[in-house]
């Protein structure tokens, strides 16, 4: 919907680029090679064994003050009332790709088909699963497919449970992205819950995302 | 003292003092000092901790460095190609060739929107245009909501840092800031209380605003995605709730690949915060049915950019992806703190960026704010060699005023002039130097040092002392010592 002037601009910003390279525009193999060229010898893969990089991944979680629980896959709904239970809270929200069996009864569940804001405002927490685990930054990846839920129920409650497979976490950044044959559309990267160090540079947590963030390690790499 | 009853800092370079100037009175304001000192310490220590665990940093920062290299040597492929795939997935995307039709970009589109109240992301370049003002103007009620610039703008000041924008105000201006203008009379100087007041003030302006505007970290061409890098989650609610969202971001913003994050994210929460990884990073693409605003608007913003990339040693400026190391890492900054600098862009890297965007005719004395010790280049995450872009613009603004008629009359152009003649010819300098050995002697003390010399060599004198100069120079007793040898 581009106003004329705006097309004009387009022109005249590209334009000036370039004259600015003093060339015309590389053709799309030229771009494909200085891309390949480029140094990269930063580490890609990391090499802990399972078993550190899962610890690696609880270690950096608890620095940021989330709660880790490790489970087995058969204990997980076990688990999942177990952190329920110990929120104190009642109301939760969630995804609606995810098993039923996790709506475990005791608790006013809201599986979102599309709710409302004001429902997932209302509501005291909720429960996701999620892409992937980052053990060397502690860091929970959500590509919001129907078992992450859409970006604003894992926003607004103020308690988030993320349900993460120990075969989802990887050690180094690159490994995550080397998991992404297809680039997604919608990425959250989650390192913590919501922070600001915006007054003394003192840490706070939970600012405006959920203030209290738990996580289920479900180890089903044994 | 609150900091909006000091004297408004002044960041349009338009109408900014020179540097020496603005900084007078930050320096001689122990409280400010007190303040930046604080914070500047507190992020170095975990900047340089992170970065000593990180076995490949240079790595890192050589491939960081060659990927803002690469996208800005072919800028307008990446720019097409964002555009093509921004508005593939159903976002709009408008070009901006200068501020005031960025601006108007913008204002248009709130009023499309019938919008009397935006919600922001906090943005820089937003800061850089002067957007808050305007929209203000037009009628348009406009809500920060990140925490430092809710403090600024509930405090009537402006930023002093590009990442952490409000160190220079400690909790109880904090405190008095909120008290007055929430109505918080009982509220406490904890930050926890602090942060607390600022959540509840802004819930509701969440839930009920439908239109925001933000900033881009980085713009990816290979999907016409945008990603804001953020701590708060001010960002995700301003990216989820609204209807509408506008992202404003400068046309160097551009990342070829996806993939390119796997290098940029790393360095830059390191780099920035002193964070293995900053608490939130959103990325979209254009529209998403059902999550998120239904409509997305993306405004790439040329403003002198253009022209930087077309000058060759400048062009390193545009791989800015404003971390920040370079201004908590400056000697200077540290000193005089972030509104010496006329311009939303403090420090190392505002000193060359703001001169640049005003096209080196404004903020000509940002070049000289370095002592040029080079620690802004060595923390650089994206390696611009920050004094050789310092060193080149500091030539043209002495280029500049060499070429005004005062310039004649001014002693030192005049003694350049004089220096050029004495060092031509050999016999000159050696002139030269017995002239001034003699005149020298006038003004030395007996232990051996020149203490005061008048004129124009007080300036030298007032803050420093001066080594007599010696009764033979190395020409003269190498001269001798062949004669004797003979």
């Amino acid at each position: 919907m581009s106003s004329a002037a705006s097309i004009t601009s387009r022109q005249k910003i590209l334009d000036r680029i370039r004259a600015a390279k003093r060339n015309s525009a590389n053709g799309a193999a030229q771009v494909e090679a200085a891309n390949a060229a480029q140094p990269r010898a930063y580490v890609r893969s990391g090499k802990l064994p399972t078993e550190a990089r899962i610890a690696l991944m609880i270690e950096r979680l608890r620095e940021y003050d989330a709660e880790v629980l490790e489970s087995t896959p058969e204990n997980l709904v076990a688990s999942i009332r177990a952190q329920l239970t110990g929120s104190g809270k009642h109301r939760f929200v969630l995804p609606e790709g995810l098993p039923v069996d996790w709506l475990v009864t005791g608790f006013d569940w809201k599986v979102d088909n599309g709710l409302a804001t004001a429902d997932i405002e209302h509501a005291e927490g909720v429960v996701s699963a999620a892409f992937c685990g980052v053990a060397d930054s502690g860091t929970i990846v959500l590509h919001h497919s129907t078992t992450e839920g859409r970006r604003v129920i894992t926003l607004l409650p103020d308690w988030h449970l993320c349900i993460l497979r120990a075969s989802q976490v990887v050690e180094t950044l690159p490994e995550y992205f080397d998991r992404c044959p297809q680039p997604p559309a919608l990425v959250t990267w989650i390192s913590g819950p919501s922070a600001t160090a915006d007054i003394e540079m003192t840490r706070i947590k939970g600012v405006h995302g959920p203030r209290i963030l738990h996580v289920i390690l479900v180890r089903d790499d044994a | 003292m609150s900091p909006s009853a000091a004297n408004h800092p002044v960041l349009d370079p338009l109408l900014a003092p020179p540097f020496p100037q603005a900084a007078l009175p930050l320096l001689r304001n122990p409280q400010l000092r007190t303040n930046v000192a604080h914070a500047i310490d507190v992020i170095q220590a975990k900047r340089s901790r992170l970065v000593k665990e990180k076995s490949d940093w240079q790595e890192l920062r050589d491939a960081a460095s060659a990927i803002r290299t690469e996208a800005l040597a072919n800028l307008d492929h990446y720019l097409e190609q964002f555009e093509e795939r921004c508005t593939r997935a159903g976002g709009t995307v408008h070009w901006a060739a200068d501020a005031a039709e960025a601006r108007q970009i913008i204002l248009e589109l709130l009023r499309k929107e019938m919008a009397s109240e935006v919600i922001k992301i906090k943005t820089m370049t937003s800061a850089e245009i002067q957007l808050n003002p305007f929209l203000q103007a037009a009628g348009i009620d406009v809500f920060e909501t990140d925490l430092a610039e809710i403090i600024l703008q509930l405090g009537d000041d402006e930023p002093s840092h590009i990442v952490v924008p409000a160190l220079h105000v400690n909790r109880s201006q904090v405190r008095e800031i909120f008290a007055r203008r929430m109505g918080l009379e009982n509220l406490s100087d904890d930050p926890q209380a602090l942060t607390a007041a600022a959540r509840t003030y802004l819930r509701q302006k969440f839930l009920n605003i439908p239109t925001a505007v933000g900033g881009a970290n980085f713009l990816i061409a290979e999907t016409g995605s945008v990603a804001v890098v953020e701590s708060e989650g001010n960002g995700r609610m301003c990216l989820t709730l609204p209807r509408t969202m506008i992202t404003l971001a400068g046309i160097e913003k551009v990342l070829p690949r996806f993939q390119d994050l796997e290098v940029m994210l790393q360095v830059l929460a390191r780099s920035a915060t002193g964070e293995r990884m900053n608490p939130y990073t959103s990325l979209w693409t254009g529209v998403t049915p059902g999550d998120g605003p239904q409509s997305f608007h993306v405004v790439l913003l040329d403003d002198q950019r253009s022209s930087i990339l077309s000058r060759p040693v400048e062009r390193q400026t545009l791989k800015c992806i404003r971390c920040a190391a370079c201004i908590n890492t400056c000697p200077v900054y540290r000193q005089t703190g972030g509104h010496a600098y006329g311009s939303v862009y403090p420090g190392p890297i505002g000193a060359i960026l703001t001169p640049q965007l005003m096209r080196m005719h404004h903020a000509q004395s940002l070049p000289f704010a370095s002592s040029l010790c080079g620690a802004c280049y060595e923390v650089c995450p994206v390696k611009i060699n920050i004094p050789e872009v310092l060193i080149e613009l500091r030539s043209q603004v002495v280029d500049q005023e060499r070429r005004q008629f005062a310039s004649i009359f001014d002693p030192m152009f005049l003694g350049m002039k004089i220096a050029n003649l004495l060092f031509q010819k050999a016999w000159r300098f050696h002139l030269g130097q017995r002239l001034a050995r003699i005149g020298a002697r006038l003004f030395t003390r007996k232990d051996g040092w020149i203490h005061s010399l008048p004129s124009l060599g007080a300036k030298w004198t007032q803050t420093r002392d001066l080594r007599a100069l010696p009764n033979q120079t190395f020409h003269e007793w190498w001269a001798a010592r062949t004669k004797e040898a003979r």
